[in-house]
């Protein structure tokens, strides 16, 4: 149960702005301003160090491909944070998925052999940690632990170490320019899908409401009559499903699956949805938080990499920017 | 002869060895070279060899290599352990070989440093060690040294470049480095500069790196991409990554400039081969040096030198040559280049 | 002989409630000075302040002559009072030895001394009668009187001059409880005060020299001898209070038509013998009992949140699968359980998602919400129970302890449930907002509602239930009409258990 303490009844979710019979007031969540007030700082900084590299729409269609694939394993993980768990195996089953999906044999189905074995893959690990973590007796952060080590250690074992670059044409060519649709890449428009699909799902559905509630409360949940345990298991099966689409993109993206994909994806999603104004202990979160907090930390790189910082300065610089985002929406909040 | 390879060979003797016949799978050898008493069956040598986990390219070849190696030879029996990133459950690893009384031990540690005391072990037991590539941090822990040259391959990718470009006024070359926390990336990139220096008409305009992963190396290379709109030469550390690489240059569209790889993957060859695209050229980090290493394991057993050297006794170092493996001379390597 | 102990004209207030309202008390050296009262009365509140818990709002305390303040429990604790709380706090994977040194561990120098402290802690185990403890073991592998016998050592362990006991006898059997009195008498023979708090009148026959009454926090009656004032006039004291419970009318006409809710030897090993419970259409059936008494737990194993281990529970003659709550939810049965907060409530949520968490699928096609009917069906329901303010949208946080209730009654009203169990529907609510809570159960009990009530507070049961069965240890000892009951005979019976 999470003591009500800082959290002030005007923080609300985007669903609830617009609510009230007469419109009485129309709000916005304070933290996604503040995250967009993040965002538009970076963009400066972009437009005054790069103006020409930064403020291209090039640049931008850029940043959106790169967010996507951490993008769509975000989501997944923001419902399962908000949910009152945690998945720490995110990485490697997208690394495990991109790895089956781009085996020889798989390749041999083509396009669709090669999505359905990427999302198979991803739902069966989902399903794994589920049933171990809603039916069994294991708590998430150790189920998750041991389906990163697993599914990392399988990953290996298919692909043998080495990188497994895709042969079939139709995958390939979803990659590159001929294939962006009103000049947006494929990639970015799944992104935006599973974006707005997972947006309707937490606040327009039983299923959305339901992972709040679990959530926030499970004991209370499960005295008002909810299934909290078939809950957990829908929610850790999402999250898989998730990856399984985020590999699929990357093996698009970059045309192989390889055994060190998805290399701390757990941790960049967790961070990301943070940030966003996820609760760490649940039952409450946003998908356009976790969206924005994504946008935010890919800005920050291609920043870094047009102005040819190096790692070390990017690492630190990455960090006294989570800690910033953070203090911001804190600093909004203590009255 | 005891190195055997086309690209050891080629390395050690760094003259055009014309011999090698091109078979399958690196496994090629020069038998017909002088002084091959050594391929008949001498005294039976067990070696012990323990390596990293094989979770990328070049790695997973070194494996591939001393297996392989080791399976020609009748006298020799390789007892392999489970590749290990992990220094206490590699010097675990080492020190069970110790208790086995292996005749000589073949290393390639996850971190020389922190290995080096194990490898003393070794040697004070009477078992002669042979350091692959990532060297102990003291010469009392192995009895010879065999390994790539970080520095030498940067400063082979610079020459390269440099000599390509050495007409050309204000010429712009940007570099994807391998992953930072690791002194070989350093190394490579020092290297790499001080190559460049002998060209005053060449600068470096960027340089981003990625982690030996296909995935940071299409997020990087699209960065930089993005943020040089003209350059004249790339270079990039290692094939591997390069995978992800080429696909953002083939994202973004780009042709202007000429890309030259590092380590010396097969399907690099095969493209420098097709000459289709920006790749024109990689310089090599033998995976062969693993093959080599068994060699040395074996001439150490049976107390014997190398062929082709005047010395009755084995280097005590041996540093290979990082070769530039271009259009015109890639046939010869194709053999070697590792999938 | 000089107290021991004063306390003069002690208040203490928390939000909604006063608590203490002027309490005095005095404990002499070498005396068992019973504190008797209700649930409510003040008796928790009164130790917590004497065991430097809580800090008093006003008044005095005097401790062997002198003003003295007890600003922590370790304040307290040095001045020679010890507390030996109703429920343990012992730490559960630790052994006795370090439970009983713990925060005053044996060491010279910051450095632990474990022989010394196992030698001592044998020896206070042997004083207490149980030598057959191992200081060694772990506070898991005990039994309740064990974890008891270690809860004392530890007081033991200091040098202490009074001891404060909350119940020491209800995890206890009879011969367990004839060695408590055994050190008890050991400990005044040494000239210790104890300060016992029980329910139990007969033990407070046995080992008591002083009662005091607490009710309504305030001194009811003082300096009653233990052994010799009558049971009636203890009860009296305990029940006289003022009339501030304001209960509805029951309903002219009597409940009729077959029951809807029927239980049929219901049982759960160690929390309640087999129970038959019929509850029909417009009834409100009460529980009365004193914690512990199995009240909860039969609640929730009507609800399904606990499976029986006998027995079967009966909607509409139709039988609804054991241990299953959403199965009971579905038969039409709702909980208003006894935590409201931890329990009930989504603390972070809104009035409107409270209430209808229960009941998504009504406003759902395919799992996709009519939010529009949602909030008007929930408003409707919290507008029928008059929520104040009428906030729908509202944090539930923000709302007072009656409100709050309003909105899990809603939370039901709203799923249209046939039965509604309601566990301390009350407790944490103003005094003054009751008498509106008890309109409202009653209007759902007229409107067809079959209510089942558990209330630790007996008047509140008489008042509002139409039939009344007390609890005693797990089992019914008394069945009536409330109306041939009254308060005096129900605290008889929970306490002492008399002939039904």
């Amino acid at each position: 149960m999470t003591p009500p303490t800082s959290v002030a009844p005007e923080a609300e979710t985007p669903s609830a702005a617009k609510q009230g019979p007469a419109g009485r007031r129309i709000r916005i969540d304070v933290r996604h301003l503040s995250l967009l007030g993040v965002l538009l700082a970076l963009v400066v900084v972009g437009a005054i160090t790069k103006p020409d590299e930064f403020l291209a729409t090039d640049n931008f269609r850029l940043i959106l491909t790169q967010a996507s694939v951490i993008g769509v394993v975000t989501v997944g993980v923001t419902f399962v944070i908000i949910g009152g768990g945690i998945d720490l195996s995110v990485g490697a089953i997208v690394a495990l998925a991109s790895v089956w999906a781009t085996t020889v044999a798989t390749q041999e189905y083509g396009l669709a052999g090669m999505l359905l074995c990427s999302l198979l893959v991803g739902l069966g690990c989902g399903l794994v940690n589920g049933l171990l973590i809603a039916y069994g007796p294991m708590v998430p952060f150790i189920a998750t632990l041991a389906m990163l080590a697993s599914a990392r250690g399988l990953a290996l074992q298919i692909s043998d170490g080495k990188t497994q670059v895709v042969t079939v044409q139709s995958v390939l060519d979803l990659g590159v320019p001929d294939s962006y649709v009103l000049g947006v890449p494929p990639i970015v428009l799944v992104f935006l899908g599973v974006g707005v699909l997972g947006w309707l799902v937490l606040n327009r559905t039983t299923f959305g409401r339901r992972t709040v509630a679990v959530g926030g409360n499970p004991e209370a949940s499960r005295l008002a009559g909810i299934a909290v345990k078939r809950q957990r298991l829908l929610l850790y099966l999402l999250s898989g499903l998730c990856c399984g689409i985020a590999a699929f993109l990357l093996i698009i993206l970059t045309g192989s699956g390889q055994n060190t994909n998805g290399n701390l994806y757990e941790l960049d999603a967790i961070a990301a949805a943070i940030i966003g104004g996820t609760l760490l202990s649940g039952g409450r979160g946003t998908i356009l938080g976790s969206v924005l907090g994504v946008l935010v930390f890919t800005t920050i790189t291609n920043l870094f990499a047009l102005n040819n910082l190096q790692t070390d300065v990017q690492q630190i610089a990455k960090g006294a920017i989570i800690v910033a985002a953070v203090l911001v929406q804190k600093g909004r909040f203590t009255p | 002869m005891l190195f055997g390879t086309a690209a050891a060979s080629a390395a050690l003797l760094a003259a055009g060895c014309t011999s090698n016949d091109s078979d399958d799978g690196g496994e090629n050898t020069s038998a017909d070279q002088a002084g091959v008493a050594d391929d008949k069956p001498g005294k039976k040598v067990t070696v012990g060899f323990a390596g990293p986990q094989a979770d990328h390219g070049w790695l997973n070849a070194i494996t591939q290599q001393a297996k392989a190696r080791a399976k020609k030879y009748e006298d020799v029996t390789l007892e392999a352990t489970e590749g290990s990133n992990d220094n206490a459950t590699q010097i675990g690893q080492i020190e069970t070989l110790i208790n086995k009384k292996v005749d000589v031990l073949v290393v390639l540690p996850a971190d020389g440093k922190a290995l080096t005391q194990v490898g003393l072990k070794a040697m004070r037991a009477g078992i002669p060690v042979v350091n692959l590539d990532r060297i102990f941090d003291s010469a009392q822990a192995y009895r010879c040294w065999i390994g790539g040259d970080n520095y030498g391959m940067g400063l082979n990718a610079g020459r390269f470049i440099g000599e390509q470009l050495k007409d050309k006024k204000g010429a712009k070359v940007v570099e994807l480095a391998g992953q930072d926390n690791l002194e070989l990336t350093r190394q490579r990139t020092q290297g790499f500069d001080d190559a460049l220096k002998n060209y005053p008409n060449i600068k470096k305009v960027a340089r981003q790196a990625a982690e030996f992963t296909v995935e940071s190396g299409q997020e990087k290379m699209a960065q930089l991409l993005r943020a040089q709109s003209g350059f004249d030469a790339l270079w990039n550390h290692d094939d591997d990554q390069g995978v992800g690489a080429e696909r953002a240059i083939k994202q973004a569209g780009r042709d202007e400039f000429l890309m030259v790889g590092g380590a010396g993957s097969k399907r690099v060859m095969e493209t420098i081969k097709g000459d289709k695209g920006v790749l024109k050229a990689t310089v090599l980090y033998p995976p062969t040096m693993a093959a080599s290493a068994i060699d040395l394991a074996r001439a150490l057993g049976q107390g014997k030198g190398v062929g082709g050297m005047a010395e009755f006794e084995i280097p005590a170092s041996i540093t290979l040559y990082s070769a530039v493996v271009t259009k015109e001379n890639v046939d010869e390597y194709l053999p070697i280049g590792f999938t | 002989m000089a107290p021991l102990l004063t306390m003069s004209g002690i208040t203490k207030s928390f939000p909604g409630v006063r608590a203490l309202d002027g309490v005095d008390l005095d404990v002499e050296p070498g005396e068992v000075h019973c504190l008797l009262g209700q649930n409510g009365a003040g008796k928790s509140t009164l130790i917590k302040v004497l065991s430097g818990a809580h800090q008093p709002d006003g008044g005095e305390i005097t401790w062997q002559g002198e003003p003295v303040r007890l600003p922590t429990p370790v304040s307290a604790m040095r001045l020679g009072i010890a507390t030996i709380y109703q429920e343990l706090d012992l730490v559960e994977h630790v052994s006795v030895t370090e439970n009983v040194f713990l925060g005053h561990e044996v060491a010279s120098r910051g450095v632990i001394r474990p022989r010394e402290a196992r030698a001592r802690t044998a020896e206070l185990l042997a004083r207490l009668g149980h030598p057959e403890i191992d200081p060694g073991t772990l506070i898991s592998r005990l039994s309740a009187a064990g974890a008891q016998i270690v809860s004392m050592a530890r007081a033991l362990s200091h040098d202490v001059r009074m001891i404060i006991m909350d119940e020491p006898s209800a995890a206890l059997d009879p011969d367990e409880v004839d060695n408590l009195f055994r050190i008890v008498r050991d400990l005044t023979a040494d000239g210790v005060a104890v300060v016992y708090i029980s329910h139990r009148l007969e033990e407070i026959r046995r080992i008591g020299d002083r009662v005091s009454v607490l009710k309504d926090g305030r001194v009811a009656a003082r300096d009653l001898p233990a052994r010799t004032t009558p049971t009636d006039e203890v009860v009296a004291l305990m029940t006289g209070r003022d009339t501030q419970h304001a209960f509805p009318e029951r309903s002219a006409r009597d409940a009729a038509g077959p029951s809807v809710l029927r239980v049929e030897g219901l049982a759960r090993a160690g929390e309640f013998a087999p129970l038959d419970l019929e509850v029909r259409p417009g009834e409100i059936v009460g529980l009365a009992g004193l914690v512990g008494s199995g009240r909860s737990e039969i609640l929730e194993t009507i609800y399904g949140a606990r499976r029986p281990s006998a027995g079967r529970v009966l909607v509409d003659d139709r039988p609804v699968r054991p241990g299953d709550i959403p199965a009971a939810v579905r038969a039409g049965i709702g909980l208003a359980p006894e935590e409201r907060k931890s329990q009930a409530l989504l603390m972070l949520e809104s009035v409107t998602r409270n209430v209808s968490v229960s009941s998504l699928p009504r406003f759902s096609r395919g799992g996709w919400l009519d939010r529009v009917r949602e909030r008007d069906r929930a408003r409707a329901r919290t507008r029928e129970l008059a929520l104040a303010p009428d906030e729908p949208e509202r944090q539930v946080s923000t709302f007072s302890g009656g409100n709050q209730q309003k909105v899990v009654l809603a939370r039901w009203l709203l799923r249209e449930c046939r039965v509604l169990l309601l566990d301390e529907p009350t407790r944490g609510v103003d005094v003054g907002a009751r008498a509106e809570l008890y309109a409202v159960i009653r209007r759902l009990a007229d409107s067809g509602v079959c209510v089942l009530l558990v209330s630790s507070e007996v008047p509140e049961v008489l008042g509002l239930a139409d039939r009344v069965l007390v609890l005693r240890e797990g089992a019914v000892v008394h069945r009536a009409p409330s109306r041939e009951l009254d308060e005096h005979r129900v605290l008889d019976l929970v306490m002492e258990g008399g002939p039904a």
